[in-house]
């Protein structure tokens, strides 16, 4: 009696819980509430978000923009950007990044605008010496995403592409370096 | 041939069509047995296929041997992903909702033409399926992977195929509402055992996430044969993982619902609590599939309240059920064993349970490393921070074998061996190698899922590409810091595939060569001292050893979720 394969017996909804199972169930209510609180809470008080303005945009809009703000910038003597401002503009293309390589000032807040021209990408950074501290997000055309970002240790950070964007995929790399201010 | 087919499908029914099952003492309908044989048989097929591509893709992905070129590389990986993930599973699932339903009610499969045209149609869309990503790169396209991204150049074939496979599998789930209505209309008060229960909940879920499915691919259908002019990114992705999180779904309810089932015909397990283990499966209908979510939690576009909201299934409602069966199933072979007397002590009951049953292991072994492997880390990468360091690398690799290719390719494997015995009526081939299989499977894959896990969290190295550790074609970077430990997860994925064609070897062996059992041979699959138990309140009944085990389980957690929360804040300064 009492198997998964038999029809319950009688009133089964009123038969007790095992304390240890009562005890358990409370266990797990309370850890999911905690890890609920806590992933809401970091967007409070936490520095690692992945949060930022969206707009929708045309993606030959968006490239447009990136080319404009590539005007702008200045270049160093290796061909990379200095951007002219806050805003540092990021545009995924088969096979490569758009607006990279760029130098940063450490400890600077930046704008990191990311779009895409063609098909999704992903943006996927860290820095060369240490390959734990990396970070992943999405972009596609049709969207583009402004995430705020200070970079404080200096360095050259390296951009893979991580969402499949056909063949040729393998080699969307890029980079960007942060300096001291 | 004709033979050999009869020699499959040929017990020995009464006049009615029905023989009762030396096992688990149900009235099981011929109707019904076919049918069942005739999915899961398809399964293995999709599987051999599946796993085969799983050579060429880990022998790629280990770059020492760089088995394909890029342009092969993503073709083999849809191949891979397609068969073993959607066909191997979806198949078994129908198989699995036959046992579900008509099969441990006792009743007749109705319709037998739809499902065999189910069959017929869900075959042919995985055949269309097949044909087009293994042309896609010919006809100067782009090889889908899983998830079919627009605006990809992807076959129209593609889309259309991968609809009519889901529309096949919506025919072909029909015999069972229709087994759930009559029986409810027999008998309106009666309440439905909790195996059938559990199958009924799947089938609810997988409906819903068969119409994401049918959505998406047909949005994306209608934009590739230029009905429509141009096809949203963003709004592909939430339809789409409505399916490709959806299905998952219903990987994980027929898993738990096979766990059930299995725990209790080979280990003697009982139900804990009925009302513990159906509200899980009620908290799972309400939340599980705001989970799809989690697809999405580095996406643009998105409100960070919405997502926090859905990845964690409105305050993590399902992730709380999960945690509840983690125990019942466990509690519920604990406290069916003690009633028997069977072992004393903390652990007694589960040390002195058949462990040589591959059946038995099998389900044991999914159990602990779904929970422990696949569920955990499911849900830190659920997280909608700790998802930017998950997000697309090689941990969200290790992540979802740890629950399909770990947890619920284990479970049907040990369903498998269990429907050899009691429905094909065969002695295994060879008894040492299938009791060895589970051991290897589990300790191999489960070995890989972790080094998936290390390379992606530690080395940040990508999913789906087929030369970054060695070399980044036109740069003069590299992810090589990560390649000692490809020489741990090379040889381990390599002889987990091994594992798997030893499966398939002993399971096709024993449906050929096995000795037939006899009549009322139970094959030594009972538990001792019988499946039923002379009854007594199991409320009452010790479940401290699962209580301990569930205290492990937390433990580990706490720690993974303190560890991967200290990893991201070492992070630079990131976000609004
Ligand atoms: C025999 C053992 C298996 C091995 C060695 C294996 C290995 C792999 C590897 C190396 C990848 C590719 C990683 C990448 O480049 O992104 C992969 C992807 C995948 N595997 Fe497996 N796998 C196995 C079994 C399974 C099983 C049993 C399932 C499902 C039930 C499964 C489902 C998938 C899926 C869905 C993908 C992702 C495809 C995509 O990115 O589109 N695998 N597998
Ligand atoms: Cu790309």
């Amino acid at each position: 009696m009492g198997g998964p394969l038999d029809e319950p017996d009688g009133n089964w909804w009123d038969n007790p819980v095992n304390r240890r199972e009562s005890i358990w169930l409370g266990i797990a209510g309370a850890w999911s509430l905690a890890i609920f609180g806590w992933m809401s809470g970091f967007t409070r008080f936490g520095d690692q978000n992945p949060i930022g303005q969206t707009y929708e945009v045309d993606p030959d809009a968006y490239q447009q923009r990136v080319a404009a703000y590539k005007e702008e910038a200045d270049e160093t003597e290796e061909g990379r950007l200095l951007p002219p401002g806050d805003s540092v503009y990021v545009g995924g293309r088969r096979f490569d990044w758009d607006g990279l390589p760029v130098v940063l000032e450490a400890g600077r807040e930046y704008d990191i605008h990311l779009g895409a021209y063609d098909v999704q990408h992903g943006f996927s950074v860290r820095p060369e010496e240490n390959l734990s501290k990396q970070i992943n997000l999405q972009v596609f055309p049709g969207n583009e995403w402004v995430v705020p970002m200070t970079f404080e240790e200096p360095g050259t950070y390296r951009v893979i592409c991580n969402e499949f964007c056909g063949r040729g995929h393998n080699s969307m790399s890029g980079h960007f370096v942060v300096e001291e201010a | 041939m004709k033979g050999a087919i009869k020699h499959l499908f040929g017990n020995e029914y009464d006049s009615d069509g029905f023989r009762t099952c030396s096992i688990t003492g149900l009235e099981v309908h011929e109707s019904v047995e076919n049918h069942v044989k005739l999915f899961a048989l398809t399964a293995v097929v999709a599987m051999a296929i599946g796993g085969a591509f799983a050579i060429t893709v880990a022998g790629t992905r280990w770059e020492l041997l760089s088995l394909l070129p890029e342009d092969g590389y993503y073709t083999h990986l849809s191949m891979h992903a397609w068969n073993i993930l959607i066909f191997w599973m979806v198949f078994m699932e129908i198989a699995v909702l036959y046992v579900g339903g008509p099969m441990v009610l006792g009743r007749r499969l109705p319709l037998t033409k739809v499902a065999k045209a189910g069959w017929v149609i869900m075959v042919a869309g995985a055949v269309g399926v097949n044909y087009s990503i293994w042309t896609a790169t010919e006809s100067g396209g782009e090889a889908p992977l899983l998830t079919a991204y627009v605006p990809l150049d992807i076959p129209w074939l593609f889309y259309a195929t991968a609809v009519l496979f889901l529309l096949g599998a919506t025919v072909a789930a029909l015999p069972f509402f229709v087994t759930i209505w009559k029986e409810k209309r027999g008998a309106p008060n009666k309440t439905l055992p909790l195996v059938v229960f559990g199958a009924f909940i799947t089938s609810i879920i997988a409906v819903e996430a068969i119409l994401g499915g049918i959505a998406a691919f047909g949005y994306a259908l209608i934009w590739r044969l230029g009905i429509i002019e141009s096809v949203n990114a963003g709004l592909y992705r939430q339809l789409y993982w409505i399916v490709g999180h959806g299905t998952q779904q219903i990987n994980l309810l027929a898993m738990i619902t096979v766990w059930y089932f299995l725990t209790h015909v080979v280990g003697g397990a009982v139900v804990a609590s009925e009302k513990v283990s159906r509200s899980a499966f009620i908290l799972y209908l309400f939340f599980i599939n705001l989970g799809a979510a989690h697809h999405l939690m580095v996406d643009p576009g998105l409100s960070a309240g919405w997502r926090i909201f859905n990845t964690s299934y409105a305050f993590y409602g399902a992730a709380f059920a999960s945690m509840i069966h983690a125990f019942a199933i466990p509690a519920g072979l604990e406290a069916g064993r003690r009633q028997r007397g069977l072992g004393g002590g903390l652990f007694g009951w589960l040390t002195s349970a058949p462990w040589k049953s591959p059946v038995f292991s099998s389900t044991i072994f999914s159990i602990i490393l779904f929970g422990f492997v696949g569920g955990i880390t499911g849900v830190l990468m659920g997280q909608m921070q700790l998802n930017m360091t998950w997000h697309n690398t090689y941990a969200t690799v290790g992540h979802f074998h740890g629950t399909v290719a770990l947890g619920t390719t284990l479970a049907f494997w040990g369903l498998l061996f269990f429907a050899i015995k009691t429905m094909f009526r065969r002695d295994y081939a060879s008894g040492v190698l299938a009791s060895a299989i589970p051991y290897l499977y589990a300790a191999t894959m489960g070995l890989a899922v972790l080094m998936m896990m290390y390379i992606g969290i530690l080395y940040g190295v990508p999913r789906r590409i087929s030369s970054v550790v060695e070399n980044v074609p036109g740069s003069e970077f590299s992810l090589s810091a990560a390649e000692p430990l490809f020489f741990i997860l090379g040889p381990a994925t390599l002889l987990a595939v091994l594992t798997g064609a030893l499966f398939v070897l002993v399971a096709v062996g024993s449906l050929l060569f096995g000795d037939r059992l006899g009549d009322g041979d139970d094959g030594g699959l009972l538990p001792e001292k019988g499946l039923r138990t002379d009854g007594g309140s199991v409320h009452a009944i010790e479940m401290r050893g699962t209580f301990t085990l569930c205290l492990i389980f937390l433990a580990t957690f706490v720690a993974l979720y303190a560890l991967n929360w200290f990893l991201l804040v070492q992070v630079w300064q990131i976000g609004a």
